[in-house]
């Protein structure tokens, strides 16, 4: 269903947008919370990427 | 003979732009003038109001064709027009950012969505004051406080106000120093300000270099409309991450972000013609550019005082304002509020991880405006 183009139109897409913003960012969130887990794959060594080239 | 002469005269003058010349152009070479006033003696933003100044000046000077088809300002304009300039603007940028912050502290990111309300206010204003939705969508994303975000909204919902969408947010980027800190203060107690946060953890190169990827995933999975956007964004970071490429990672962050600044200040300028550019639309855009920082400051430290609340005073509230994006313009507010109030408190390497998610909330808004407008 297209969003009309008035006022109710217009805040339902804010609304829609707004609250889809923070599930969405907050879901970005949580993967960046389970990033440390990363870190039981191994490391990677500034000093030898460096001088890899 | 005397006639003849002024007959000839007559003729060069048909020849030359003075003909056509308007006072509202007269009124716009002013506003240029100013603009590069502004860059030379304030400081404000130097490095994009020269180019757009200049720009202005001659795109009101009629006769030349620069900025006709065929003339080379219109060319410039043809890279912002055909969505090339943003993207390569991402790409400079994502090889001078540091994502550390933002995945150190996850947790801060929700910040960065919190701090957008002022897309939403001013898109309804926009819509009562009589634009279209699609430009009220275009105008709300200078709330967003991202240049080539507000751009690439703006030239698919309503390419029409490009010059008086970028310049307001321009613009405000530049002025946030004068605009965020008295709502910051208005909302937030002496004590609260004083608050110091825990150092955020070190984070590995291997996350560093796992972010880009990831994240360039998930955008190009779910919202194709903004991809090109945050896929340069992050094209850049992988260069700077890796280590290896660093001449690539320098190329981007120097020498295209200094060609690309060229074209876009350019092509930003020429479209500031009188006949566009001085209408009674131009100021109901810039106000409701200001009312949107307003608020996406305000809603930005609101959250950050609940969180501060939820932690058991974990959060000093002013990294709530850095997410509105501008980076590092509204991280660096946030840390100079902050040490104006104790010189102990040092808040800009936690105020840029929402100020760095900031960057993903406009996108993310940005995408969704668009997908829900039916734009591709």
């Amino acid at each position: 269903m297209p969003i009309q183009d008035n006022l109710n139109g217009a805040l339902l897409i804010s609304a829609i947008d707004f609250v889809l913003s923070f599930v969405i960012i907050g879901g970005i969130g949580v993967v960046l919370a389970l990033f440390p887990l990363l870190n039981r794959l191994g490391k990677v060594d500034d000093e030898t990427l460096k001088k890899s080239h | 003979m005397f006639a003849q002469f002024l007959g000839l005269l007559n003729v060069l003058k048909d020849q030359t732009g003075l003909a056509q010349m308007t006072w509202g152009n007269v009124v716009m070479i002013g506003v240029g003038v100013i603009m590069i006033y502004l860059a030379l003696a304030k400081k404000y933003e130097p490095f994009l109001l020269v180019g757009i100044g200049f720009a202005c000046v001659v795109a009101n000077v009629p006769g030349s064709g620069l900025t006709q088809p065929g003339g080379l300002f219109h060319y410039a304009y043809q890279g912002v027009a055909l969505l090339i300039v943003p993207p390569l603007i991402f790409l400079g940028v994502g090889a001078m950012t540091d994502f550390g912050p933002m995945i150190a502290s996850p947790w801060l990111v929700i910040l960065g969505a919190a701090a957008h309300l002022g897309i939403f206010v001013a898109l309804i204003g926009a819509k009562l004051l009589g634009f279209s939705l699609a430009e009220a969508g275009a105008i709300g994303i200078i709330g967003g406080a991202d240049g080539p975000m507000a751009i690439f909204v703006t030239m698919k919902l309503a390419p029409h106000l490009l010059p008086q969408i970028s310049v307001a947010a321009y613009s405000y980027m530049a002025l946030m120093p004068l605009i965020q800190p008295p709502v910051m203060k208005l909302l937030t107690t002496k004590q609260e300000r004083q608050i110091i946060m825990e150092k955020p953890r070190q984070v590995s190169r291997l996350e560093k270099i796992a972010f880009p990827v990831l994240i360039a995933v998930i955008v190009n999975l779910f919202f194709p409309p903004i991809a090109p956007l945050i896929t340069m964004l992050m094209l850049g970071n992988l260069f700077r991450e890796c280590l290896l490429v660093d001449r690539l990672a320098q190329t981007a962050a120097n020498e295209v972000m200094n060609i690309i600044t060229i074209i876009l200040t350019v092509a930003i300028g020429s479209t500031m013609n009188a006949e566009q550019f001085l209408t009674v639309k131009t100021l109901e855009i810039v106000a409701l550019g200001l009312v949107a920082f307003i608020f996406g400051t305000a809603s930005g430290v609101v959250a950050a005082k609940v969180m501060n609340v939820i932690t058991g005073g974990k959060v000093n509230p002013l990294v709530g304002s850095a997410g509105i994006a501008s980076v590092p313009i509204a991280a660096r507010v946030s840390h100079m509020v902050a040490i104006r109030e104790n010189p102990q408190v040092y808040l800009i390497m936690h105020a840029m991880g929402p100020n760095l998610a900031g960057v993903f909330g406009t996108a993310i808004s940005g995408g969704i405006l668009l997908a829900l407008l039916g734009v591709k």
